[in-house]
């Protein structure tokens, strides 16, 4: 099947320009007339997807496929690794440092929030290697 | 209300200025997850978080207006930002808790 793929390279050490590549992929859905539901759905996913990138694994690559039914995306950095995932996954449990933290980051909601707004998510981590995780959000 | 008239009858300073659209609801917080996932649509969202994040997180939410309260005011970047992406933003002198009560007799939300 014919779908549309993006890809960017997530900064990991720029906090300024965390959230572009959400942005553009929400720019290009709204673009193709996606129902704004399903367009806030995939840039909440992917921006706390792209953040976790910066905060934790010094930036990634996200590679995005838009079909016309659904957005795939991919979020693969080489990072630390997560060391126990259903921890990382619980509300409210973060590992950010202090400074994160007065950004206005780690409320331990970014794995909660991504699991919340996608269908369907997998996360592969193996500590000292890397992590990817597999983000799908079906349009309404 | 829309924002404008919000701006001018909320006396709040205006540091950046957006598309003018209605204020539908309001949400007050400064974890930026908490409001990614739990503020409503066009609603004024009222912080005292100062950072470029800011920006890019009221797009995400697709909020009327940011208000910064307590005398906060966007740095350099966070200006820059919000001037990129067209977003309004204001300024209260108040706490949050007071700025809210401006938000909700002038809108009625």
């Amino acid at each position: 099947m014919q779908c549309i793929r993006l890809e960017y390279d997530v900064d990991g050490e720029n906090f300024s320009s965390a959230g572009n590549a959400s942005e553009s992929v929400k720019r290009t859905l709204k673009q193709m007339g996606v129902a704004p539901g399903s367009v806030r759905r995939v840039a909440i996913a992917m921006y706390e997807g792209e953040i976790n990138m910066v905060i934790h694994a010094h930036g990634g690559k996200a590679v995005v496929e838009i079909y016309p039914e659904r957005v795939d995306i991919y979020l693969k950095d080489s990072g630390p690794g997560i060391e126990n995932i259903e921890l990382a996954m619980k509300a409210g449990y973060s590992t950010a440092t202090e400074s994160i933290r007065s950004l206005g980051f780690g409320a331990g909601m970014g794995l909660p929030n991504m699991k919340k707004y996608s269908d369907e998510m997998r996360i592969d981590s193996t500590v000292g290697v890397g992590t990817t995780v597999f983000l799908r959000v079906n349009f309404e | 209300m829309t924002v404008s008239e919000f701006a001018e009858k909320s006396g709040f300073a205006v540091f950046c200025r957006g598309e003018d659209r209605a204020v539908e609801s309001g949400y007050c917080g400064d974890f930026l997850s908490n409001i990614i996932s739990r503020a409503p649509d066009s609603c004024c969202w009222l912080t005292v978080m100062n950072n470029v994040n800011v920006a890019a997180v009221a797009t995400l939410i697709d909020c009327a207006c940011i208000v910064l309260c307590e005398g906060t005011e966007p740095d350099e970047a966070f200006y820059k930002k919000a001037q990129e992406l067209k977003l309004w933003v204001l300024g209260a002198n108040e706490n949050v808790f007071e700025a809210c009560k401006k938000v909700v007799k002038l809108c009625n939300v």
